[in-house]
């Protein structure tokens, strides 16, 4: 058995920076900064957003998963790798590559 | 002045050890405050924390608090607090502790006890497991 909870992971690669699922978060814990750009192409030009940062504030998470449920784009997911305590609470504040899942990491 | 009893709050009243680590001279108070409390007390049932020897003097205190701080209960941390007597830290059990968890934007929630106390460790979780708290309560007294 775990000694703590789950950990949610962040797929950086497929996450399009809808914003639904800070939206969604009961507690608004998750805090994504974005920009756009325009890419020229044959047709008309495309605008895309990407990604600047993505953060989990663990310090007021409730583990609900809501997050994860509500992604469009299963960019979210559980991972079994721990949150575990820290000594401050900027120390719970998970950026993009804090959150990478380790098994991704394993598979390159 | 105020209505509230605070016997039951008082941190300083029963404290704990950890299972299985006699070497390891913390005692463990526990000043529950909402569902947090809970994990507590299923730590002490499920025999991760057994009753602290009286005879035995703690090298130092940690004082649990688990769960939702309110600003008409900040005097009772504070007491709880003042009440442990010797070296001492807090450790913010979950999510209300940490940061007022879920109701942070209540106008009745402190946002984190540590704008009260100081705060020497955060265990996430809404509620953390037990597991998690007593894991919490060794890396302190290992880095005392
Ligand atoms: S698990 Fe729940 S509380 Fe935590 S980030 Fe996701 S939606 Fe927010
Ligand atoms: S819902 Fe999914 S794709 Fe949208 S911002 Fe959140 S993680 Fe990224
Ligand atoms: S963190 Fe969650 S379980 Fe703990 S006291 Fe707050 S609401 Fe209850």
């Amino acid at each position: 058995m775990s000694d703590a909870h789950a950990f949610i992971a962040l797929d950086s690669a497929a996450c399009t920076s809808c914003l639904v699922c800070a939206r969604e978060c009961p507690d608004w814990c998750i805090h994504i900064e974005q920009h756009s750009e325009t890419l020229a192409g044959d047709g008309r030009p495309r605008t895309v957003k990407l990604l600047d940062s993505f953060v989990i504030d663990w310090s007021s998470c409730m583990f609900c998963g809501i997050c994860i449920e509500v992604c469009p784009y299963d960019a979210l997911s559980w991972a079994p790798k721990p949150v575990v305590a820290e000594s401050t609470r900027a120390g719970l504040a998970y950026g993009i590559s804090e959150l990478a899942d380790p098994k991704m990491d394993d598979e390159g | 002045m105020t209505a509230i009893d605070m016997t039951g709050l008082r941190g300083a009243g029963r404290t704990y050890a950890v299972t299985g680590r006699p070497g390891l001279h913390v005692s463990v108070a526990n000043l529950g405050l909402a569902c947090c409390a809970v994990e507590f007390g299923s730590a002490v049932t499920r025999g991760l924390l057994e009753p602290a020897d009286p005879t035995l003097e703690p090298e130092m205190t940690v004082l649990v608090v688990s769960g939702t701080l309110t600003h008409r209960l900040t005097p009772a941390l504070v007491e709880a607090w003042d009440a442990v007597v010797g070296p001492r830290v807090v450790l913010a059990l979950g999510a209300c502790a940490t940061s007022g968890g879920p109701y942070w934007d209540s106008y009745a929630v402190v946002e984190g006890i540590d704008s009260v106390v100081p705060v020497a460790s955060y265990v996430p979780g809404c509620p953390p497991r037990p597991e998690a708290l007593v894991a919490a309560i060794v890396s302190l007294a290992d880095a005392s």
